[in-house]
């Protein structure tokens, strides 16, 4: 499990970036000693969690976020294998080190261990110590109130948004999905078919939940239509392959193959289930009618 | 631009029509328009290629007939096709059809 994708909150633009007040910059940092660590990471961790714990008693706190300990109040904990299981698998916050003591990310999660470790496999040279916030009872408000009041508080304390937070760095984040690629009917056309197109479109819809063959790629749909039920798909969340009838070199031939095979003259085209479910205007009021959500269920 | 809108004008006149005669005798239709929306395509690369250039390439259909009576959408729309075989063979390009039944049109 991947860090929240944390970027998603905006900073307020509001946050002052001079600061009288502000913090001894990170000079708490002090990285302890290797050999001591285990111990004084479960102290630390169990200490965030009962402050949250007891704070919420209080009743002046009543905010979850109130009970959260501020970055500067809390303990470092180094990262090193031995100490893989002193991570809480709990929610919240935490902020990521560098060797030289310098915050690099402050991220969210649902699983700060899961969280931390992916983020030590892909990068270990940014990973060598964190600071973990629990959030007790924690909602999707909750963690990003938690994520939104360290990233101030780093802000206020030192001017600059951690490098890893800032907008356009992957290095935290799993980058976000790749639309799929269109499908592909022949290895190309100078390739001789061993089975006849019309098996291969066979074979296609009915191996897949749902196809659409269309103009142009899904990414770039070259005709209205086309454009219009890639939307509607899209829109409606349907997991469904696409096939560029215009793809004269991979596809060569689709077109008329298509039209016979399906016996239906014009495109686009979708299949369910191996079945024509019709082009674009059929798409279009199954969708006004609400019978394509069940159709795509 | 002038000639143009009439050549378009005589085009119109030929297909519309073969196809308003086609559908209308088997369809029954209550109600049947046709509407040439090929301008609108013009810069289609289908639409570029010499022989289709007279327009009539795209048309917009309403029908309203009772023979797609207890008929699936796709099924409407394969009658429609099927009537029209000869136009989408030679130059009829895109069909935006909406096919009801008369009872689906009643004001209720």
């Amino acid at each position: 499990m991947a860090a929240i994708n944390a970027i998603t909150p905006k900073i307020p633009l509001s946050i002052r970036l001079t600061t009288s007040k502000s913090l001894p910059t990170l000079s708490f940092l002090s990285l302890p000693n290797t050999s001591s660590f285990t111990a004084s990471n479960f102290l630390s961790l169990k200490h965030s969690s009962s402050i949250a714990t007891t704070a919420k008693l209080k009743p002046r706190s009543l905010s979850i976020v109130s009970a959260l300990k501020k970055i500067s109040e809390l303990d470092s904990i180094a990262l090193s294998p031995e100490n893989d299981d002193s991570l809480t698998s709990d929610s919240g916050v935490y902020a990521v080190y560098n060797s030289d003591g310098e915050l690099e990310f402050i991220g969210l999660s649902r699983n700060v261990a899961a969280s931390v470790d992916s983020h030590r496999k892909k990068v270990p040279e940014l990973c060598s110590s964190v600071k973990v916030g629990v959030v007790d009872d924690p909602t999707k408000e909750s963690l990003t109130q938690a994520w939104k009041s360290w990233m101030e508080e780093h802000i206020a304390a030192t001017g600059k948004i951690p490098p890893g937070n800032e907008t356009g760095n992957t290095t935290w984040f799993r980058p976000p999905p790749k639309k799929k690629p269109d499908l592909r009917l022949t290895p190309g056309r100078h390739v001789q078919l061993t089975v006849p197109l019309e098996q291969l479109i066979d074979r296609l819809v009915k191996e897949n939940k749902v196809v659409a063959f269309i103009k142009g790629s899904r990414n770039a749909p070259a005709c209205g239509f086309s454009q219009k039920v890639v939307g509607i798909l899209e829109s409606q969340g349907v997991d469904y392959e696409s096939v560029d009838v215009l793809d004269e070199e991979y596809n060569n031939g689709l077109r008329e193959t298509l039209k016979s095979y399906s016996n239906w003259p014009t495109f686009p085209q979708v299949f369910a289930k191996g079945e024509l479910v019709g082009g674009c205007d059929i798409l279009t009021s199954m969708y006004e009618n609400g019978e394509l959500a069940d159709l795509f269920k | 631009m002038a000639s143009r809108g009439v050549m378009n004008m005589g085009a119109l006149a030929s297909r519309a029509n073969r196809m308003r005669t086609k559908l209308q005798s088997t369809l029954e239709a209550s109600v049947l328009e046709i509407e040439d929306v090929s301008h609108q395509h013009s810069g289609h690369a289908a639409m570029r290629e010499s022989e289709y250039s007279g327009g009539e390439t795209h048309f917009n259909l309403k029908i309203v007939s009772p023979k797609f009576e207890g008929q699936t959408l796709v099924k409407r729309h394969r009658m429609v096709y099927d009537l029209l075989s000869d136009e989408l063979q030679s130059g009829l390009h895109a069909l935006s059809i909406n096919a009801k039944t008369p009872q689906e049109v009643a004001p209720k």
